[in-house]
């Protein structure tokens, strides 16, 4: 199997191509000059160690859980169904 | 113009209307009106909370200042049990779960949601035109574009069927639509209000913001809808903004604007007028103004789309189908997924996922987007400079009138450049208010992270000025 993944399987869109128009806003950043070529030197959203949430489990409400299934796609005798995983 | 909200508050408590008929008639004026801003009322839901509303003020019992009040929420922003769509046909059976963090203080307050609003689909437009419920239609015109994506929102506080809009902005979502339609619309410094419960977008720089008609309105939400929140992590404690400390007195001394925005061929020439008769006025005030160097546009736009498509392209891989959203079944998964998403995406949210999986690919990703990073920096810190000699910047919302609705569809790169002058202040995650003077499209007016104050105080002192 080739491993070159073409943007159709990436984007998982059949028959997806570059974009023209998308394409000259990647052209501009190509050619644009940044005055600092080395990215994450100013990382103001990460979160000191001392400030992260608790990792701990919250049961959802009944609610919640109702309006989860009622959104699955499809449900048959009570089992919520998937479609096939296995390829040939 | 005084509060609307303060106005309506008074009204209630003076029962000179009744909650119950409030609602009611700003749901009337929804469902009658033709501007395309609907995607789903909530009228039972809204006139349960206004009976309670009602009895409450009959037994006596103080109200609180937005108790009553109706509002509305783009619909990408979740209220439990009710409709989220994103105004996609991939969600529009979806419902929402659970119910965002800043919607959620809104309801403690005791505003009452009444509309789930129109606008481009996840976010993905400047036009409100690419949406599976139509075209949003302008305001003041309804030839042209509301502006987006956010632009449900805005019509319905321009036309006053809400008192006020919960809108999301990532690059200009809330402050062009509110340009276009003449009120106000805040994107706050990045991190003050949470992003839980709004479809990600662009997580980097996805905001949530109010639309309003007054800027006491909007320090009024924003106040309510302001605090950390252990659910998103980027966000920060921030200070309560006073009444007092915005009233007219600007304590501006030095205002700055990009001499580049104004000298570009691209700029119409009347709202480049207009902008520059402004800044006469805000100079006989004895105000400095200096003209600023910056970036061109067109690496503004590029920088802004090449991270902000990266970013869709990974949040949107979670709509496959599986879970939630109109599923398509076909032979197996992997085809399930393709045609569900090939089928239910439009083609502007399928231009901007493969653009996303482009850059991210091997063999773009050091060229375009660790460059793009590389040129959000840069701009980050050259706003961290310019903010250690200046108050503020302003800059017209929009080189552009709004299109006429139609146009902005076939033309991609045009709507993209179209968000020239409000993509850069998204990029350095500042606090930035579009006000409807100045300029046709309005003005906006952007200050040092974390000093939203400040940009309400000097939109207080503007509309006193211009």
């Amino acid at each position: 199997m080739s491993k070159i993944m073409t943007v159709d399987i990436l984007s998982s869109i059949k028959g997806a191509e570059p974009s023209e128009a998308v394409n000259k806003l990647f052209e501009v950043i190509k050619h644009a000059q940044a005055t600092n070529n080395t990215p994450f030197n100013n990382n103001h959203d990460s979160v000191s160690l001392d400030n992260l949430r608790a990792d701990e489990i919250v049961e959802s409400s009944a609610l919640e859980k109702q309006i989860i299934k009622d959104n699955f796609p499809k449900e048959k005798n009570g089992y919520l169904v998937v479609s096939k995983v296995i390829d040939a | 113009m005084e509060s609307q909200i303060q106005q309506i508050h008074q009204q209630l408590v003076d029962k000179s209307i009744s909650c119950v008929t409030l609602i009611q008639e700003r749901l009337d004026a929804l469902q009658k009106n033709t501007h395309h801003t609907v995607n789903s009322l909530l009228s039972e839901f809204a006139l349960e909370k206004a009976a309670k509303v009602d009895a409450k003020i009959e037994n006596g019992e103080t109200i609180g200042l937005l108790e009553g009040i109706p509002f509305g929420i783009k619909d990408v922003i979740m209220l439990q049990g009710t409709y989220a769509t994103s105004s996609s046909n991939l969600l529009k059976p979806y419902k929402s779960a659970y119910t965002a963090t800043a919607i959620q203080k809104l309801l403690d307050a005791g505003a009452i949601p009444i509309v789930k609003e129109n606008c481009d689909s996840f976010g993905h437009g400047s036009s409100s035109e690419n949406t599976v419920f139509g075209a949003v239609k302008n305001a003041i015109n309804p030839e042209l574009v509301a502006g987006g994506s956010s632009g449900g929102s805005a019509v319905n506080v321009a036309k006053d069927y809400t008192v006020f809009s919960i809108g999301g902005d990532t690059g200009g979502s809330v402050r062009q639509p509110a340009g276009y339609n003449r009120v106000y619309g805040l994107k706050p410094t990045y991190g003050r209000v949470s992003r839980y419960g709004i479809m990600a977008y662009a997580s980097s720089t996805d905001c949530v913001g109010p639309i309003a008609k007054t800027v006491e309105d909007i320090r009024i939400i924003l106040n309510t809808m302001s605090g950390q929140d252990t659910k998103d992590q980027t966000t920060y404690q921030s200070q309560h903004i006073e009444k007092e400390r915005i009233q007219s007195t600007s304590n501006a001394k030095t205002v700055g604007y990009f001499k580049n925005f104004i000298e570009s061929e691209a700029i119409d020439p009347q709202i480049k007028d207009e902008f520059l008769e402004t800044i006469e006025k805000i100079k006989a005030k004895g105000i400095t103004v200096k003209e600023l160097d910056f970036f061109d546009s067109d690496i503004l736009v590029s920088t802004y789309y090449t991270l902000a498509m990266a970013e869709t392209a990974s949040n949107l891989s979670r709509l496959d189908g599986t879970n939630y959203g109109d599923r398509i079944e076909d032979k197996n998964l992997k085809e399930s997924y393709a045609i569900t998403r090939s089928e239910k995406f439009s083609e502007e949210t399928k231009r901007r996922i493969v653009g996303g999986n482009q850059v991210l690919s091997q063999g773009f990703s050091d060229e375009i987007y660790l460059k793009g990073l590389a040129l959000r920096d840069a701009i980050s810190e050259n706003f961290e400079k310019d903010f250690e000699n200046l108050d503020i910047i302003i800059s017209p919302v929009t080189p552009n009138i709004p299109p006429k609705i139609g146009d902005s569809l076939k033309d991609p790169l045009a709507m993209y450049l179209s968000d020239a002058y409000t993509v850069g202040f998204s990029l350095g995650q500042l606090p930035t208010l579009a006000v409807p003077q100045g300029t046709q499209t309005g003005l906006q007016i952007t200050a040092a992270k974390n000093n939203d104050e400040l940009v309400l105080k000097f939109a207080n002192f503007l509309k006193d000025t211009i």
